[in-house]
């Protein structure tokens, strides 16, 4: 079954295009459906509170062979008015049920226009994924994402403890998607990297939200909170030149084993004399003087503490849970669901006393 | 709500949105299975402690204090449990009693189940009628918060120690004015101390016409129309008053007490032979010159005559009230602190001697700001001594500080209006009918008019009441220097 993904409205403005409250619904809608029927026929099913919460890490394999240049890439910030998106979303897991875990999602994009900072916050949306219900969930939200199925795959279906992520991924996917289609001459920052080929980023999805973007004259810029990547066991965003920030550090010499497959150039990126550095992927089929031009738009158009991009903090801030709203969305579950609420002991607690640190510990 | 705590005779109670609580309101926490229930009284409502509310404040303003503008796509509609969650508040009660088939106790020693017991507000007119708050006299002190009466039994102020404080312009005098009428209605006797002539017009409805009272309020404003003859005091009546109020040393006091046997033996006990008599006294010339002095103040005063006529006699307005309930409004304004001292002297003097003499059964005392004319020996009189005799004071003061610890402790009954000093709030906490965190709680938030009752007319359970209205000529009023501009 295909599904048109409709367009935002576009309106002209002497400077920018942006995104604008009347928004295609086609996914969202899928998400709410396949919720709702996902929690349907669970009445007075138990939830366990009291376990971990997971909200989503990206951790992506790399061979790690990577060569930092030296000679930092002094940039100049370029105060041309450009428009700057973010995405992000977020997973947690709100309870265990008998036959599986109740998760909720949620996504934010965010964009700065005139100063002002504009957001689209899409969510929460809570899933009760069962053993049963996860190839369904998973298949029905890729099919209404990607307009094909993985069915047969079975490598590709993630298990219960990854659903939460896999999930908050096809929805960011599909807010990156929205971003692209919509903002001409701007700056698109992702939260992780451009590293694709994973379970949550498919290598031709990827491929095509970042050609999307490049039509529409955009350069998508992904930043990493968390790197993996050292030279000589050092964490390439330690190893800082003394030079005068703002300046990036470019790489080379990365590489990956199939399917993975790097889609962006890796920097080392420095903006302040804080001494904060992040791992910064720019689009690969940019050419190199667009990239650095990109980066000094950031500089020129973007608030910059900490050398992170406010935008993304936002988009970071926007959809990450707080503890009151998954006591809301617990609430939600057993005041609408009929869920009842269960208070297992922590076996960790139960077992070492002060010494059982809780299951994220094990 | 749900039963969150408790600790000692503090229960924390969790209350949600949609369940309004107030300061003062009574709640029932029942547990059917233990077969009783406890009375907690709200003390204070708080946010309750909700985990990532700060973050949830925090995210709402991340842009340099501004709102970020955007649109949410909440299609579960999550908001409203998230709002939900997040105004959940936090009801910090006091436990008051515990009822066991319809029955109560002070006792808060048992523990209601947190999972099971059902919380409830209880309305005022079922905690009075559990507490017993009824009687054969009922005085209407004004409305509860549900829209009830409450109504106290003037028997429950009858030999009490009462005290009606509250910041100014609250509604003390207002209150004051409340149960004196009610118990005039009762055929009480009432004397009052009414040091800015706020009570002279009871007897008036708020138009100028008669009241139900008017025939029962005897207006009594020494030098004018309360006047007293020598020869109708006894001598320590008057005695006290060259001690207490004009300080007449003791040998000096002697000295008196000679010359008042003799001119009474001579049947010449007037001002006119007094002052005749003083200065040719054979006594040491000191007691003489003191004796002439407090001789001269008591001239000066003008509240004492020769003239039979034109003295007035106490007793008989006394013991008209006695026979019809009435009020004997000794109306101190106008009238210098000497002066006040020596008619509150004669006054109290001449209660005792009748109490005591049991031609008065017993009388109510009102007292206004009492410090400016009662002598510090009175303080522990009124709530030792002159109950016995049954001299029943009610103080009413906006200076709490001034009334002794120990008139507080031993106060009966408390009518508490608003105080948001903290000062204030800790003087009156010292009373024995009430605790501490219940007067700084409440009291702190009284809107004018609005009263704390606590003590026996409440059967200790603390009550807020908005004082009803009366009909009576109000002469409080300040005067203003720009009352007539607009």
């Amino acid at each position: 079954m295909n599904h048109l993904i409709e367009q935002y409205t576009i309106t002209t403005t002497p400077k920018y295009n942006f995104p604008q409250p009347t928004i295609d619904t086609t996914l969202p809608q899928r998400f709410t459906e396949l919720s709702l029927h996902s929690l349907k026929h669970i009445q007075n099913q138990p939830i366990q509170l009291n376990q971990q919460n997971l909200q989503q890490t990206n951790n992506n394999e790399i061979i790690n062979t990577i060569q930092l240049n030296p000679q930092p890439i002094p940039l100049k910030p370029k105060l041309q008015p450009t428009t700057v998106a973010a995405v992000d979303t977020s997973s947690i897991k709100i309870g265990e049920t008998n036959t599986g875990i109740l998760i909720a999602i949620r996504g934010a994009n965010v964009w700065k226009q005139n100063r002002n900072y504009r957001y689209t916050r899409i969510g929460p949306f809570i899933f009760h994924i069962t053993e049963e219900n996860k190839k369904e969930v998973y298949n029905t939200l890729q099919r209404a994402y990607f307009s094909t199925t993985r069915e047969g795959n079975h490598q590709n279906y993630p298990n219960m403890t990854q659903m939460p992520m896999r999930i908050a991924s096809l929805l960011e996917r599909w807010l990156q998607t929205m971003l692209t289609k919509t903002i001409n001459n701007g700056l698109i920052l992702f939260d992780g990297s451009l590293t694709s080929g994973t379970g949550d980023t498919p290598t031709q999805l990827m491929k095509e939200i970042l050609s999307l973007a490049r039509k529409r004259n955009n350069t998508v810029l992904a930043f990493s909170k968390m790197t993996t990547l050292r030279i000589n066991g050092h964490l390439i965003t330690d190893a800082l030149p003394e030079n005068k920030p703002p300046y990036l550090l470019e790489t080379h010499g990365l590489r990956t084993r199939p399917p993975i497959l790097l889609l962006g150039d890796v920097y080392v990126a420095r903006f302040n004399k804080e001494k904060y550095a992040f791992r910064l992927d720019i689009d690969r089929e940019i050419a190199s003087p667009q990239k650095i031009e990109a980066v000094e738009k950031l500089l020129g158009n973007e608030s910059l503490s900490q050398s992170y991009p406010e935008t993304l903090r936002l988009a970071h801030i926007l959809c990450t849970f707080t503890a009151n709203e998954v006591i809301a969305m617990q609430h939600f579950a057993v005041r609408d669901y009929g869920f009842r609420i269960i208070n297992r002991p922590d076996m960790h607690k139960v077992l070492f006393g002060p010494f059982g640190k809780g299951e994220n510990y094990s | 709500m749900k039963l969150y705590k408790k600790e000692g005779n503090i229960v924390q109670i969790l209350s949600f949105p949609n369940e309004t609580v107030e300061k003062g309101d009574y709640l029932l926490v029942e547990d059917a299975d233990a077969g009783k229930g406890l009375i907690v009284q709200v003390i204070d409502v708080q946010f309750a402690s909700v985990p990532g509310v700060l973050e949830e404040l925090l995210r709402s303003l991340p842009d340099g204090g501004e709102i970020v503008q955007g649109e949410d796509f909440d299609p579960l509609e999550i908001a409203p449990h998230i709002t939900y969650i997040q105004d959940a508040s936090l009801v910090v009660c006091k436990i008051r009693a515990t009822v066991e088939n319809d029955s109560l106790n002070p006792s808060s020693s048992w523990l209601p189940s947190r999972s099971q017991s059902t919380i409830k507000k209880l309305s005022i007119p079922t905690l009075l009628k559990l507490a017993k708050v009824n009687g054969k006299l009922p005085i209407i002190l004004g409305g509860t918060k549900d829209s009830s009466l409450l109504t106290i039994d003037a028997a429950q102020l009858d030999g009490r120690l009462n005290i009606i404080t509250g910041k100014k312009e609250t509604g003390k005098s207002h209150m004051s004015k409340l149960l004196m009428a009610n118990l005039v209605g009762y055929k009480a006797t009432v004397v009052v101390f009414d040091l800015n002539g706020e009570y002279v017009s009871l007897g008036m409805t708020a138009d100028g016409k008669r009241n139900a009272y008017h025939d029962k309020i005897h207006v009594l404003t020494p030098s004018q129309n309360f006047k007293v003859a020598l020869k109708q005091l006894n001598l320590h009546v008057l005695l006290g008053i060259l001690i207490h109020a004009l300080h007449l040393p003791g040998t000096s006091a002697r000295e008196f007490r000679r010359i008042w046997q003799t001119l009474k033996e001579r049947d010449k006990l007037t001002l006119n032979e007094l002052g005749e008599t003083i200065p040719n006294w054979h006594c040491n010339q000191h007691v003489r010159d003191a004796l002439l002095s407090r001789y001269h103040a008591i001239v000066n005063s003008g509240f004492f005559t020769d003239n039979i006529a034109e003295a007035t006699l106490l007793e008989e307005g006394l013991f008209k009230a006695k026979e019809q309930g009435g009020a004997i409004i000794v109306n101190l304004r106008n009238t210098s602190a000497i002066d006040r001292q020596i008619v509150v002297e004669y006054v109290l003097g001449k209660l005792v001697e009748l109490l005591t003499s049991w031609k008065l059964k017993a009388t109510f005392l009102f007292a206004e700001e009492a410090h400016l004319y009662l002598r510090e020996t009175y303080w522990d009189d009124i709530v030792t001594r002159m109950r016995h005799f049954g001299i029943f004071t009610t103080f009413i003061t906006n200076q709490p500080d001034t009334i002794r610890e120990n008139i507080y402790r031993q106060a009966d009954n408390i009518f508490l209006f608003n105080f948001t000093n903290e000062h204030d709030l800790d003087v009156v906490s010292r009373a024995a009918r009430v605790d501490a965190e219940t007067v700084r709680s409440i009291a702190r938030d009284l809107p004018p008019h609005y009263c704390l009752a606590l003590g026996k007319v409440v059967q200790d359970f603390p009550m807020v009441v908005k004082v009803k209205a009366l009909d009576i000529k109000t002469m409080g009023e300040t005067r203003l220097f720009f009352k007539d501009t607009n």
